[in-house]
């Protein structure tokens, strides 16, 4: 038996606990329900989001990430539960009141205005005094480098730069929160690298709140400061993006985020806080949260991504036959058929500089003891 | 809340103002048709269904059974002349040949029916232009009598309501994609036969709906069978308007107003009931 | 070959087909255009001489005078009222739900299919009820009810081509929903309203059946007054006025056609 790791700290899924200090939290949902018909589009929400924090919504088509901006927003409102922004209640709240920023997929620029028209529209629609209008419409498109483009119409841009108007526009009146709901959806790989990069280093520079909504998992991950993750109207879990990677809470998250393989295991011990489950004679130590109620000796499956995987010798957990090796650039992504052990293909990968195994090999496999979940079989 | 749904009352209530007062207007017509005439003056007695069975004289007969076939008569010759017209204005590659479609079939619409209706006595006429032309060719002898005819009237109405279906048909084939006729022609069949199993079917929708419409239009007709059918040919409208305004026999007037739209409505319900098949069609 | 032959022999006889209907539908007018300029007074075909006096008398008849300032006054206050009402009633129905939604829907849309002689004797009868002379009042509401439901349907359709997303903007970034809707809805329906109220405008102009029940001596419209004069005068004054009338409109139209693009008005462009 392999010694036990340093204590895992459970991650909460997502639930009325406080994690923030409450002056520090900008956006707040509590338990908020949002019914279209007889179908719950979000169910059940809790949420909190620090001040200058990027927070992601992670999920599918459909599963109810657009919805919870559009209830921040205020285009929707709550069946039940309570939002709040910078600690006051605003569920009742139009739009118009919430002081927040909005960034759609296709931009909404005015087509009937300039681009200096519309950064500029929310600061007249304030009150702000035109000289300092001028002022400020001018700095935030310097920040954004589209000085020179005031007297463009949003027809004449490209989508790189209509999106940074679309942005300026939302940055220039100071929003509490700023909203970006899939902002580079629409924009060819190269482009949508580097404005991504680009939001990120304004986010930090200005400190704003912002909260963004995305279906692209490793987006999520490369950009947040924390994700949450949103499967059929429920918030699956919330955390880091390690955490997320490393712990995924249920089996949603452990498919959605990253890649894995699914071996069969057989669960040997499992207390309050952690389980061991067995593959062959390799014993994993997994959480036990996603596992209560089970008893030793039935069998789970394990959830193990492909960078815990290597090959093996005396300490390998099984066998499989090598069915493609998949060359990409800085690795090998092999992909292996083990049908005992696993009930998914197994994928592994192994760095370049080392032996590749042919097509057609039978190969031994070890696992990395750590970062493994857990799960119930057939969930 | 209020606030979410802003400008509501503002912008509901001119609306409903405009319904009530239609639904009054309707419902004056209504209760017109069932109450006994005052010769002379422009109350009305008391209730009594003697307005419609009058309607089964065979003088008013005649004139609901001229309309309906003037309405068929009409509707189908629209559609025949309008399809291809309508193909030609969605298909046709030249921007300049569409427009001119266009604006010579619109044009008519909007051009009032006296216009519309004048225009054709200058050209059936006795000394008109289609006599005019026959004589002088040889092609007959003494010139034919169109006007007050229902050759004439149904020329006339025909050239009233071909616009309109026209424009529907145009809409509906707009609306195929032509994805479907390219795959036929790549399966090999020709133009004729891609015309008739994929265009045609799938234009179904918009043949029912121009037919209704031509139908409808019809029955609505006036200055056409008033001008061009001289009071030789009536059609309901005519009568409505000899008993409404020219005897001031209102409720006499109203009573055919009423079976006239009775008759539309079940016309067109028959009309769509065994047109079915073709308007289910999904493009 | 022989398909290639076939297929040219069908486009051809197609465009034939084409021509000779649009052939039919131009002939009045054609017609028209020509008698008009006949210099003598019957309705022979083709004219002997030519000459303008048809027109001249068209344009100074007392009546067709009168008859054109009393369309251009009903026609203007009606079309505006029922852009008013139209665009207003558009906006809700294209963004709320509410119980008597499609009655109302179904009762303004109604003078589509209700002849407008049922429409005109209903306002006649309705007229002498509450004792109203046959004044511009009554006219005035007869011609909002009938071309309201083309303002209707073409503020609708423009509504459904607005990009909801840039009111949401709108309102996302302060502006309360009456500075959204005069700075960024009514500028973007602006085609839409003008389309609809001219369309309005032109059938208002030129409606007759209804008119002719409501209108008075002192009210009549102008294609009042025409249908009055070719039944007791058979020249062709009536000829020079529909020429006029032939051509104002047809200009208005390619006007129309031109900014607006009366394809998409009338949904006969091709889908995408």
């Amino acid at each position: 038996m392999s010694s036990m790791p340093a204590k895992l700290i459970p991650v909460p899924v997502s639930g009325p606990e406080v994690d923030a200090k409450p002056r520090d939290v900008a956006v707040r949902l509590d338990g908020v329900t949002k019914r279209f018909g007889d179908a719950a589009a979000l169910s059940e929400a809790w949420l909190q989001v620090s001040r200058g924090e990027f927070m992601t919504l992670l999920g599918p088509s459909g599963c109810g990430k657009t919805t919870l901006l559009n209830l921040i927003a205020g285009f929707l409102f709550p069946d039940n539960g309570e939002v709040f922004i910078d600690n006051a209640l605003v569920t009742d709240v139009p739009t118009f009141q919430r002081e927040i920023g909005i960034v759609f997929q296709n931009y909404a620029l005015f087509p009937h205005m300039t681009v200096a028209d519309n950064v500029a529209y929310g600061l007249k629609a304030r009150g702000v005094a035109r000289g300092e209008i001028a002022g400020r419409v001018a700095d935030v498109l310097a920040m954004m480098k589209l000085t020179g483009l005031e007297d463009r119409k949003p027809r004449q841009l490209s989508g790189g730069q209509q999106q940074r108007v679309a942005l300026a526009r939302a940055l220039v009146i100071r929003p509490k929160v700023l909203l970006l709901d899939e902002p580079f959806s629409a924009l060819d790989k190269n482009l949508r690298g580097s404005m991504q990069v680009e939001v990120k280093e304004i986010q930090r520079k200005l400190g704003v709140t912002t909260i963004f909504v995305t279906h692209d998992q490793s987006e999520a991950l490369s950009l947040s400061d924390r994700i949450a993750v949103i499967s059929e109207g429920r918030i699956r879990q919330i955390g880091t993006p390690p955490e997320i990677y490393r712990r995924p809470a249920d089996r949603f998250v452990a498919s959605f985020i990253g890649e894995g393989s699914v071996l069969r295991a057989r669960l040997d011990r499992i207390d309050e806080h952690l389980a061991v489950a067995r593959v062959g004679t390799t014993q994993v130590t997994v959480p036990a949260a996603p596992l209560s109620g089970l008893s030793p000796g039935v069998l789970v499956d394990l959830f193990v991504r492909p960078e815990k995987l290597r090959l093996g010798a005396g300490d390998a957990a099984f066998e499989g036959v090598v069915s493609t090796a998949i060359y990409q650039g800085d690795r090998v992504d092999l992909h292996i058929d083990a049908p005992h052990a696993a009930s998914t293909r197994v994928l592994m990968r192994i760095p370049c500089h080392e032996a590749v195994p042919q097509a057609g090999s039978r190969i031994a496999i070890a696992i990395g003891d750590t970062d493994a979940t857990a799960f119930p079989v057939g969930e | 809340m209020m606030q979410r749904r802003p400008f509501f009352g503002t912008f509901v209530t001119p609306g409903v103002v405009v319904a009530v007062l239609f639904a009054i207007t309707m419902g004056m017509v209504l209760q017109f048709s069932v109450r006994t005439q005052i010769p002379g003056s422009l109350d009305v007695g008391g209730l009594t269904f003697a307005n419609f069975t009058a309607m089964l004289h065979p003088l008013y007969a005649r004139v609901f059974l001229d309309t309906l076939w003037l309405c068929v008569l009409t509707a189908v010759i629209s559609l025949v002349l309008g399809y291809p017209l309508a193909y030609a204005l969605v298909r046709s590659h030249n921007a300049f040949v569409k427009s001119a479609i266009l604006i010579i079939t619109v044009t008519p619409l909007f051009l009032g029916e006296v216009v519309r209706t004048y225009s054709w006595i200058v050209v059936l006429g006795r000394n008109g232009f289609v006599n005019s032309l026959l004589l002088d060719l040889h092609l007959i002898a003494k010139p034919l009598e169109l006007l007050f005819t229902i050759t004439g009237v149904t020329i006339a109405l025909v050239h009233v309501t071909l616009p309109v279906v026209t424009v529907m048909l145009a809409a509906a084939i707009a609306h195929i994609d032509v994805a479907y006729e390219k795959a036929a022609e790549s399966l090999g069949a020709g133009p004729v036969r891609i015309f008739l199993t994929v265009t045609l079917p799938v234009s179904g929708p918009g043949i029912v709906a121009g037919l209704t419409t031509a139908f409808a239009w019809t029955f609505s007709a006036f200055a056409t069978p008033q001008l061009v059918g001289g009071g030789k040919v009536n059609m309901i409208s005519n009568l409505v308007y000899q008993l409404g305004l020219g005897n001031f026999n209102f409720p006499f007037a109203a009573s055919l107003s009423v079976a006239g739209l009775a008759l539309t409505f079940a016309s067109i319900a028959l009309l769509r009931m065994a047109l079915r098949p073709i308007e289910k069609v999904e493009p | 070959m022989r398909q290639r032959l076939s297929a040219h022999a069908l486009r051809w006889s197609g465009r034939l087909v084409v021509l000779a209907i649009l052939g039919f539908i131009v002939l009045p007018a054609v017609v028209v255009g020509i008698a008009a300029f006949n210099a003598k007074a019957l309705l022979t075909f083709p004219p002997q001489q030519l000459s303008l006096r048809w027109f001249v008398n068209a344009f100074t008849y007392a009546d067709f005078q009168t008859g054109f300032r009393n369309g251009l006054i009903v026609t203007l206050v009606s079309s505006s009222i029922a852009l008013v009402v139209g665009a207003a009633f558009a906006f809700v129905l294209d963004r709320y739900d509410f119980a008597t939604k499609r009655l109302l829907e179904t009762l303004l849309l109604a003078p589509l299919v209700v002849p407008h002689f049922t429409v005109g004797l209903g306002f006649l009868i309705l007229a002498a009820q509450v004792s109203m002379s046959r004044g511009y009042t009554v006219v005035v509401l007869c011609h909002v009810v009938l071309v309201l439901p083309f303002v209707l349907r073409s503020v609708y359709i423009s509504l459904r081509n607005l990009n909801p997303k840039l009111e949401l903007v709108a309102s996302s970034l302060g502006a309360r929903p009456t500075r959204v809707l005069f700075t960024v809805t009514l500028p973007l329906l602006a085609p839409g309203l003008f389309s609809g109220w001219l369309f309005a405008a032109i059938l208002s102009f030129n409606e007759f059946t209804a008119s002719l029940f409501v209108t008075g001596q002192k009210t009549q419209t102008l294609p009042v007054a025409m249908y009055n004069y070719v039944r007791e005068y058979a020249d062709p004054t009536m000829a020079a006025l529909s020429v006029v009338f032939i051509v104002a409109t047809a200009t208005l139209l390619a006007f129309a056609n031109m900014f607006l693009g009366l394809g998409k008005v009338l949904n006969v462009e091709h889908a995408r």
